[in-house]
């Protein structure tokens, strides 16, 4: 029963995985390398075809060669953008900006460069353990994919080990491999509770992401004390309410 | 161009009127409108080569307008180049005989960091010593916003403040405190989360005499 329940958990998770690694686009290694057309169609048709494990298995759609090839560009586009907003490029504290607006743009998107499963093969143990296991406040930075501006807040992450654990810092190296990249808060919410039951088969997961965006602070409705919360239930986290409550009542405290 | 000659002098690290270019910026501003939307595309078309280049999908529904929506953001960001003080201070200079301090302060604060692009944000508080002529408490705000919206350094910022608020109104003194946090240094590079970086101008009696500097500090700074 136990094992059933964790299959129909999991498969309706392959299902998600599915179409967010479609919407994500990134996350299907296919879509930048497509040889012609759009690629989505044949992507969405594979996505639910594709085993449990992929979403952690997905490609990086950049390396570090492709950084520095793109660097050069990526730097001219940027004094095309310093040229049309009025400023000077050439002036002392602009002549390197270009480069240095590139590779923290770069920076920012490193998600792109990194595997979920290079970063957690090793640290997954198998340990006699029940009970939930909460990491809270991990500090996140992200970039709204509407807008280029900043995001940025914290995580709670808690889950029921189903006799493996996960190392705690990796709980916090999967929120960096899916926060530096251009988000939506709610996907990247999803997108951490996916990983963590794909690497783990965990009784459940709750992720809980509360975070400002700068795009809403600094520019259109430029409300300075908003916050967005989203949060992703899995498994018994989603079904059992009492589970639900520890979870948010300890990650208050 | 006024920003340009703006910081060719702010270079040399002088006080300037930034008001004297007030009339050639409003020319060439009318002149500029049609090629306000040609600037936009050319601002669009650069994002649209940074996602592709940065490994995103262009063409996937969340990024379709992104390129439109990222350069009309850096423009909202970048809007105090078009603004002069000259333009909200006029009508809000007032007599009145008052000569102790006037403080506004915790005046939240965007800009943009010019080495990386990236924002910074904090607070500003501002002081000044009248001297025959109060100013409309909003216009110290607005004249944050004018220079921070801006590609900006932080230290040159608050001198802006200070010597703008001192030209428009000759008070005994001006002070201005600015606190804020680099999205560079948080986000990247050294990545220390809770570091602020506080700079300040004083001027006149503010800088002279330590006793209305002391006032001004701990009215300002106490929790």
């Amino acid at each position: 029963m136990e094992h059933s329940k964790q299959t129909q958990f999991s498969s309706s998770d392959k299902k998600d995985a599915g179409a967010s690694s479609v919407v994500n686009g990134h996350c299907d290694g296919m879509l930048k390398r497509a040889a012609g057309g759009s690629s989505q169609p044949p992507a969405a048709e594979s996505g639910s075809q594709r085993p449990v494990m992929e979403s952690w298995r997905e490609d990086r759609t950049r390396s570090v060669e492709d950084n520095e090839m793109s660097l050069p560009s990526l730097a001219a586009a940027y004094t095309t953008i310093l040229r049309g907003l009025g400023e000077d490029p050439q002036r002392q504290g602009l002549l390197k900006t270009p480069w240095r607006a590139a590779t923290a743009m770069q920076f920012f998107t490193k998600g792109y460069q990194e595997k979920i499963i290079d970063v957690l093969n090793d640290a997954i143990f198998d340990e006699d353990h029940d009970e939930m296991v909460i990491v809270k406040d991990i500090d996140m930075f992200s970039m709204c994919e509407h807008h280029l501006v900043p995001i940025f807040g914290r995580v709670h992450i808690g889950y029921l080990p189903n006799k493996r654990v996960l190392g705690l810092s990796k709980l916090a190296r999967i929120v960096e491999i899916y926060s530096r990249r251009l988000q939506v808060q709610e996907r990247l919410t999803k997108q951490i509770a996916v990983a963590i039951t794909e690497a783990l088969q965990p009784t459940g997961v709750g992720v809980v992401i509360e975070a400002t965006h700068m795009c809403m602070v600094m520019r259109g409705v430029q409300k300075m004390n908003s916050k967005t919360v989203t949060s992703t239930m899995l498994g018994v986290f989603r079904e059992d309410p009492k589970t639900r409550d520890e979870f948010l009542t300890l990650i208050r405290s | 161009m006024e920003y340009q000659h703006d910081v060719e002098i702010n270079g040399e690290g002088k006080y300037l009127n930034i008001c004297k270019h007030n009339g050639l910026c409003k020319k060439e501003k009318d002149s500029k409108d049609d090629t306000d939307s040609n600037k936009l595309s050319h601002i669009e078309k650069a994002y649209t080569t940074i996602l592709g280049e940065l490994g995103e999908d262009v063409d996937r529904e969340g990024l379709l307008r992104t390129p439109l929506r990222a350069a009309k953001a850096m423009q909202f960001f970048t809007k105090g180049y078009k603004e002069t003080t000259q333009d909200i201070l006029n009508d809000a200079i007032f007599d009145e005989n008052h000569d102790e301090m006037v403080i506004v302060k915790d005046i939240d604060l965007f800009s943009l960091c010019e080495h990386h692009l990236v924002p910074f944000f904090g607070k500003a508080h501002i002081a000044y010593l009248p001297n025959k002529k109060v100013v409309g408490l909003s216009k110290l705000a607005r004249i944050v916003e004018i220079y921070s919206r801006r590609l900006q350094v932080q230290e040159r910022l608050t001198k802006q403040i200070a010597s703008a608020i001192s030209e428009a109104l000759e008070p005994a003194g001006v002070a201005v405190v600015i606190e804020a946090a680099h999205m560079c240094m948080v986000m990247r590079g050294v990545q220390k989360i809770n570091a602020s970086t506080v700079t300040s101008v004083m001027l006149g009696t503010f800088q002279d005499n330590p006793t209305t500097r002391k006032e001004f500090l701990e009215l300002t700074l106490r929790k």
